[in-house]
């Protein structure tokens, strides 16, 4: 039993990250939030942007969540991986 | 002619003397072959994420170079027998940005 309340926590942890993404307020909001004018620039040494893009573990969060449109995806990716091999991640 | 960013990271026990041995090394080689160097950034000694041969800070360093594919076949060759060097990454890219510097406002910040 307590390993199963250990592993709710956790799961309720990494839920609480994702749902930044999902407040009640932006639930419905489908925009990518990288593209259109004035968006960030998606790069390997912005580590700020970065962070917001991977959960607690390190893992990259799936574009389902975090609404990021396909082309920014597969540029997100990169970079993160790029970032992680310079320990910067 | 292309554009390259390339990052080191040296040891952690290395003194400043030797990181400008460092940098004045490599920038030797690149100016040696072909190359030229657009703009240089170093980032200070910062923490890894990860152990890095049981290191647990870095050095880094940050060339902007514009050459073409020998003068970073060349650097590659000389930085993969160098052991003061922990990691190196090279990124090609179709636009220098020379105006932001992303880690010099994290040296700014401890120093409020």
């Amino acid at each position: 039993m307590k390993k199963k309340n250990i592993k709710k926590k956790n799961s309720q942890n990494n839920f609480s990250k994702l749902s930044v993404f999902q407040n009640q307020k932006y639930k419905f909001k489908k925009k990518c939030p990288l593209s259109g004018k004035g968006a960030p620039v998606v790069d390997y040494k912005n580590i700020k942007l970065l962070k917001r893009y991977i959960s607690e573990n390190g893992k990259i969060l799936p574009s389902r969540i975090t609404s990021v449109s396909q082309k920014k995806q597969r540029d997100l990716s990169l970079s993160i991986k790029r970032a992680r091999n310079l320990a910067l991640i | 002619m292309n554009y390259y960013e390339h990052t080191l990271i040296a040891r952690q026990d290395i003194s400043p003397a030797q990181i400008k041995q460092l940098q004045e090394k490599y920038s030797k080689i690149i100016e040696n072959n072909e190359g030229s160097i657009v703009k240089f950034e170093s980032w200070g000694l910062m923490h890894l994420s990860y152990l890095i041969k049981k290191n647990k800070k870095g050095n880094y360093l940050h060339f902007k170079i514009e050459g073409n594919g020998k003068t970073i076949k060349e650097l590659e060759n000389t930085e993969k027998l160098d052991k003061n060097l922990l990691r190196f990454l090279t990124v090609k890219v179709k636009k220098l940005d020379l105006e932001t510097d992303y880690f010099k406002k994290n040296e700014e910040m401890p120093k409020k």
